[in-house]
């Protein structure tokens, strides 16, 4: 089922006046429990496609359609509402909410949605129970490891249920043993809860895992498979 | 949870934000101790008229308050007594006879009202007894006076001294009297240390041949608060031959004065909420471009504007309401200690005597005005906080989300 669609996507910036074409006719089809790796040199566009995706920012033409719904010409209330709803995301720098404890932090986006505090505590613990990461519910982020804090991060992207889950070069930050970990959990929530992944990454060990592999240059789609 | 959140930021930069508190405290403090002096002036301003001479309620023969001529007497001295004993909201009442004469020593002389009284019934009505400072306060026998230091000074006497007073009679002729003064007075007003007098009241009423009419009735009710209504019961029960005033009455000036520094108030507060509304706003901004990492997050992951906008609007109330806590306890605390030992302005102690004040204000804090700084202080603190809250949610999600 297409869950996600991109009909000639172009993003230009300006850099000093001067025009860049950060993506350039972006066409493609996303469907439900997919994991797809954006892949690419840097600079070739893959964040730019990412936060496109994750309605972060607008296109400079071209359509993204979200269960067949246009989301280009939404306003800003109404993207962070679906963004809210919908979307999950995983940051390379964690980003998460440092005065608050991971249960806490994996509990925020609940209370975004007006979830009653003892719903969003009992769903936020048995989530951490079911990523092993049930004794971190009391530490701040200052207290964790970054494998950790990128553990709490995942959790809290998934608790919503969202439709897709984006990854902006999640495993950056972490050396490789943890970055294994790390996609074995998002792997798992892929198969057994069929939450889709996007990641964008230029990392060997999340590309070799791709379901699907897409590869960016000059902000072109170059290969696909 | 926002409440939480909001609470916990404050702490992220715990010196910042004790220094933005402490000027809030600061600011309360300052307020608090500006209306204790405000309204310790005021109040004394008025209780000490009241407490001297004025009393709670007057009652007279109608007129006699604007044109006190000596055959204005009180139409039914019995009737009037019989009202006020059984009124329960009555604490004391003294009759008077009163007159403006003429009193005079060897050396000089000076215009005066005379106040015919009974001594032991006045001790309750007003504080002058409480204010002799040499001799003693007469028993109301005979021709024994009572003056003020400075008419004293003024007439150059001193106690045992003689001086005469004059003042009309009702048939146009002149009473005098020759009087032995027994004690002088120091009050907190040097205009009421010179122009009143006090004899006893037959002396009186035998000088000015009224027999034993009288003027005035001076009545203390349980409390000050009671007075208009004590007025209004007594007013009631008698005819339109009498008028009965309270001291709102007699005094309207000083209760306007009061009223209107009610409303100062407001004005004051908030000159120093603007004050401390720049710094509010400063720490507020550096609180918001601190975080513009985080804001971005919050709003990636769906936090709506109107939501970033209340948090950063709540942390600042937060700091508000913890620096009015702290400030209200301890500008209460030094107002409590104030009003006791009270501050002393005797360098200013001849105007502020002119004014009936006394050299020493004691602060007395009105409840209104607290509660207006209470809820005031933090709300400006609050607004201090839009233009910030307003920088935030302006951000741009992904620029935001990159901001180093």
């Amino acid at each position: 089922m297409e869950i996600l669609r991109t009909e000639n996507v172009n993003k230009i910036y300006r850099d000093n006046g001067v025009p860049v074409q950060a993506l350039k006719d972006i066409n493609l089809k996303i469907s439900k429990g997919e994991y797809l790796v954006i892949a690419g040199p840097s600079g070739s566009g893959k964040t730019t496609l990412l936060n496109l995706l994750g309605t972060l920012d607008k296109p400079t033409s071209g359509k993204i359609f979200f269960e067949n719904s246009d989301y280009t010409s939404k306003n800003r209330k109404e993207l962070s509402e679906f963004r809210l709803r919908k979307l999950g995301f995983v940051f390379q720098a964690y980003n998460l909410i440092p005065v608050l404890t991971a249960l806490e932090n994996i509990e925020f986006s609940m209370m975004l949605l007006g979830i009653p505090e003892k719903e969003r505590r009992e769903r936020a613990m048995n989530l951490m129970a079911e990523l092993g990461i049930d004794d971190l519910a009391d530490k701040k982020p200052n207290e964790m490891s970054g494998g950790q804090q990128q553990r709490v991060a995942v959790a809290r992207a998934i608790v919503n249920n969202p439709l897709i889950v984006l990854a902006d070069e999640p495993t950056a930050n972490l050396d490789s043993a943890n970055g294994s970990k790390l996609l074995d959990l998002m792997e798992k929530m892929n198969e057994e809860k069929n939450i889709t992944f996007i990641f964008s990454s230029h990392d060997k060990q999340v590309i070799e895992r791709a379901k699907r592999l897409i590869i960016l240059k000059d902000g072109q789609i170059v290969n696909e498979n | 949870m926002l409440l939480k959140l909001a609470w916990r930021n404050i702490w992220r930069n715990k010196r910042r934000s004790m220094i933005v508190i402490g000027s809030v405290m600061v600011g309360v403090i300052a307020l608090i101790i500006i209306d204790g002096l405000n309204n310790g002036f005021l109040s004394q301003m008025l209780f000490n008229q009241v407490d001297l001479n004025i009393s709670h309620v007057q009652i007279h023969k109608r007129g006699f308050h604007d044109n006190k001529v000596v055959q204005s007497f009180i139409p039914d001295k019995k009737k009037v007594e019989k009202i006020l004993r059984k009124n329960g909201k009555i604490k004391h009442f003294s009759e008077r006879v009163v007159s403006f004469g003429l009193v005079s020593s060897a050396v000089s002389s000076s215009g005066v009202f005379i106040l015919g009284i009974n001594p032991e019934d006045e001790s309750k009505i007003t504080t002058v007894s409480k204010s002799i400072i040499k001799g003693k306060y007469f028993n109301g026998k005979g021709r024994e006076i009572v003056i003020g230091s400075k008419l004293a000074e003024k007439l150059k006497v001193d106690l045992g001294g003689k001086v005469i007073a004059l003042a009309n009679r009702p048939d146009g002729s002149i009473g005098s009297e020759v009087f032995r003064i027994v004690g002088i007075f120091r009050s907190p007003s040097s205009n009421f240390d010179k122009t009143y007098i006090f004899v006893p009241i037959k002396t009186l009423q035998r000088m000015l041949g009224i027999g034993n009419n009288i003027h005035e009735f001076a009545i203390v009710t349980q409390n000050y608060n009671l007075a208009e209504t004590v007025r209004d019961e007594i007013k009631q029960e008698l005819s339109d031959k009498y008028e009965v005033l309270s001291y709102h009455d007699i005094l309207p000036l000083l209760i306007m004065q009061m009223d209107l520094y009610k409303e100062t108030m407001y004005i004051i507060n908030m000159i120093i909420g603007l004050a401390l509304i720049f710094g509010i706003i400063n720490s507020m901004l550096m609180a918001v471009f601190e975080r513009v990492n985080e804001i971005g997050v919050l709003m990636a992951i769906g936090m709506k504007n109107g939501k970033i906008f209340s948090m950063i609007l709540l942390e600042s109330l937060l700091i508000g309401i913890v620096g009015t806590v702290f400030g209200v306890f301890i500008g209460l605390g030094l107002n409590e200690i104030l009003s006791v030992q009270g501050i002393d302005f005797s360098l200013f102690s001849k105007s502020l005597e002119s004014w009936g004040i006394g050299a020493v204000i004691y602060p007395h804090l009105s409840l209104e005005n607290l509660i207006t700084t209470f809820l005031m202080i933090p709300f400006i603190t609050m607004l201090g906080a839009i233009y910030p809250a307003w920088k935030a949610i302006k951000l741009e999600p992904v620029a935001a989300i990159r901001y180093v």
